[in-house]
């Protein structure tokens, strides 16, 4: 085992410890590669977490909020801008996966072809056959639980743990679709039915986004870093990353990062990999403007920042007179639909969604939705003694049907430096400028109507609507597209910049098209099929001088 | 936030408040009957500190108003104001032990899920299978 020291050349430097970045730790260094990760944020674990306190609902409002801006974090960079929709992520050891649904979702194999099949966007330089392997390995890595076969789906190798009951709210909803003759399929979850690797098995409490107590939701920090630890990876959190610096070749050296208090270093690398989500990439490569690369590095195409997909996102309630048990856990997917997922010929949009039936939370969470859905009745109808018809009708009973719609890569959807707010550290926040298509709104329009009919066939007693969430669900995809033409994206099918010879990027970033899948089972998987190649190109790597 | 925050005359200001947001009804007790600008508030604050600073504005100028007419122009013209109060009230509100028994709520405990046996979804499933056309190949 060689474990690089600081300020010593490293063999790859990687600039993120969240789920892609973990990935290629651990795989690349299990190959002997020396490897030095760089995390602006720390380590979270059971001490930090809410989920077993009786504040647990609270603590979701303000420290464990997903949106960066309303957390502040010390390691949380500033998102500024007026967007439709404004991303959300978690910024520490693990990225988003510390926070994540843990919702596991391969893409479909159209996904990777809307050009072809439906005139929009672009095709994916690679397909789905290409990412099979991956997928099952990084299943296998997450402990996945889940049931394969789903006819909607490519052949895919059976997941590693048998799926979790799907509870009183999965039985409600496939009964509606059961009625209605729609797709519908038992979750699959980044989160173990039994105890399996360095998982335990789900105890169904149902805060999974504030961390996991039990130890059974796939999470970085017990399921890849303490691999890559022991096989010598070097992990340094504190250490923002402010500039990937050049060579007179126009080769990567390393990363230029300041620690905590703000003193500069830098790591120098034979290689670098970014991994620090679709967000972050763009921003750390904009930052790293220089007068050889003027706009930005890795930027010929000018597209670094550009098509931030983020996948809309609407939820339709169904509040039923049964009781559903409904804020019982896990909150990863009861069951998913891929019904409206593809294109057809008779709608007004082209691509589609993906549906995830999810339990309805605790009874703050179903006051606040409430109150949502009656405000317009007038203050009586919610407040005063109206206030606990929440709890007599919606708490227990409801569960939620979640749409997250594909939106189409469009250049103004973007991400950019603020030319005024900046981090902690002094460097220019992101800026995020990102409007909801007519395509986009025409789809979920639809589909809530579907959405409607589905929770009715459920036997809901009525149904709470929601607009388009204004905060996203933390997929943040497309702002480094992967392509062939050097001319129109900024990596190749490898992930390897086409301007930069030993730059890659791993993260979401990377998505030439959405799908309408939870992205993160195809960033893992994308992000071992690309360090699997380096290994095995390893001589011919370039590398600076 | 320590100290003399909230005052005697804060805490009654929100209790005053917090019944017009949530008052007896249903079979369940009004917010001041459980202590919500008691303990529990300061349980809230702790949990959620970055609405203490705004409330505790709140509650000052609440002082001058007559709560009820206070409380509704919050409502209509000061969401974001609206907001801090509600939640607050609220969140305190649903961490009192006697407000979870009466709604059955033994707040996000552990209860071990098993994989035994055959899901009771299965014919279903089947159905699912019986008319789906079957994903396409695209090479
Ligand atoms: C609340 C929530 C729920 C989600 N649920 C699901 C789900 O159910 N299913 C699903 O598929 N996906 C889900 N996601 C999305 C998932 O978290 C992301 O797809 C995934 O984490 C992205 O992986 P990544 O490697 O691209 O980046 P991330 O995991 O975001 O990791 C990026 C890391 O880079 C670090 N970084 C950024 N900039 C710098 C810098 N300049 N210097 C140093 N470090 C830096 C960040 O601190 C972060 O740790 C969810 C996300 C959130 C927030
Ligand atoms: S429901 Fe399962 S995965 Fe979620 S927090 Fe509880 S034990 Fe963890």
């Amino acid at each position: 085992m060689r474990r690089p020291q600081p300020g010593v050349a490293a063999d790859v430097v990687i600039v993120g410890s969240g789920a892609s970045g973990a990935v290629a730790a651990a795989h690349l260094a299990a190959a002997g590669f020396e490897v030095v990760c760089l995390e602006q944020g720390d380590w979270t674990g059971p001490a930090d977490y809410m989920s077993d306190r009786p504040e647990a609902e609270l603590a979701w409002i303000e420290k464990w909020s997903p949106d960066p801006n309303t957390r502040r974090g010390p390691a949380d960079y500033p998102l500024t801008g007026e967007a439709d929709v404004r991303p959300v992520m978690y910024n520490g050891v693990g990225g988003g996966l510390v926070q994540w649904a843990a919702m596991w979702q391969p893409l479909l194999a159209s996904d990777f072809k809307a050009r072809t099949l439906d005139g929009v966007a672009d095709d994916w330089p690679i397909n789905w056959s290409d990412l099979a392997e991956p997928y099952a390995q990084v299943a296998r890595e997450m402990s996945v639980s889940g049931l394969g076969d789903d006819p909607a789906l490519p052949e895919l190798e059976p997941y590693p743990n048998p799926p979790i009951p799907i509870g009183r709210i999965g039985m409600a909803a496939a009964r509606g679709m059961d009625r209605l003759g729609w797709h519908w399929w038992p979750g699959s979850n980044a989160i173990a039915s039994r105890s399996h690797r360095s998982l335990q098995a789900c105890q169904r409490r149902g805060t999974c986004m504030m961390g996991c107590p039990e130890n059974a939701k796939a999470t970085p920090s017990l399921t890849h870093w303490p691999s890559a630890l022991a096989a010598g990876a070097r992990l340094v959190t504190g250490a923002r990353v402010a500039q990937i610096p050049i060579d007179e070749r126009g080769r990567a050296r390393g990363a230029v990062y300041l620690d905590r208090d703000g003193v500069e270093h830098l790591q120098p690398a034979q290689v670098v990999i970014l991994a620090a989500n679709a967000v972050g990439t763009a921003r750390l490569l904009l930052l790293s403007a220089s007068p050889r690369f003027p706009d930005g590095l890795a930027n010929s195409s000018g597209l670094v920042g550009r098509r931030l997909m983020q996948h809309p996102y609407r939820t339709v309630t169904a509040v039923c007179e049964d009781f559903l048990d409904s804020w019982q856990g896990p909150w990863g997917q009861s069951i998913y639909s891929l019904e409206f997922a593809e294109t057809h010929p008779d709608r007004d949009f082209v691509r589609g969604t993906k549906w995830m039936v999810m339990p309805h939370g605790g009874p703050m969470f179903a006051a606040a939705e409430y109150q949502e859905a009656h405000r317009h009745e007038g203050f009586d109808a919610v407040w005063g003694p109206a206030f606990h018809r929440a709890g007599a009708e919606v708490f227990g009973h409801a569960f939620t049907w979640g749409i997250q719609a594909e939106d189409l890569p469009e250049d103004a959807n973007r991400v950019v430096l603020d030319p005024a707010v900046r981090d902690s550290s002094g460097l220019p926040a992101a800026r995020i400028e990102y409007r909801v298509s007519d395509n986009t709104r025409r789809m979920l329009d639809f589909n809530v109507a579907r959405a409607v009919e589905a929770a009715e066939a459920a036997g809901a007693a009525s149904t709470m609507v929601r607009d388009i969430w204004p905060t996203g669900i933390g997929h943040v995809l497309g702002t480094t597209r992967m392509g062939d033409d050097p001319r129109c994206s900024v990596v190749d099918r490898w992930c390897r910049a086409h301007d930069v010879a030993n730059l890659y990027i791993i993260d979401g970033g990377v998505f030439v098209t959405g799908g309408s899948a939870n992205p993160t089972a195809t960033i893992m998987a994308n992000a071992l099929r690309v360090v699997d190649h380096m290994i095995q190109s390893r001589a011919s790597q370039e590398v600076p001088s | 936030m320590s100290g003399t925050w909230p005052t005697q005359t804060q805490r009654l200001t929100l209790a005053q408040l917090a019944d017009i947001l949530v008052a007896e009804g249903l079979g369940m007790p009004a917010a001041s009957a459980v202590g919500v600008a008691d303990g529990l508030l300061d349980r809230c604050l702790d949990a959620a500190p970055a609405l203490a600073e705004p409330l505790k504005a709140l509650l000052d100028e609440a002082q001058h108003s007559e709560p009820d007419a206070f409380v509704r122009q919050l409502a209509e013209h000061r969401p974001d104001d609206f907001t801090v109060l509600s939640t607050a009230v609220v969140g305190a509100y649903f961490l009192s032990a006697q407000v979870r028994r009466l709604i059955g709520y033994p707040g996000q405990q552990p209860s071990p899920l098993s994989v035994a046996g055959e899901p009771d979804y299965l014919d279903m499933l089947e159905r699912v299978y019986e008319r789906h056309p079957g994903h396409q190949e695209y090479p």
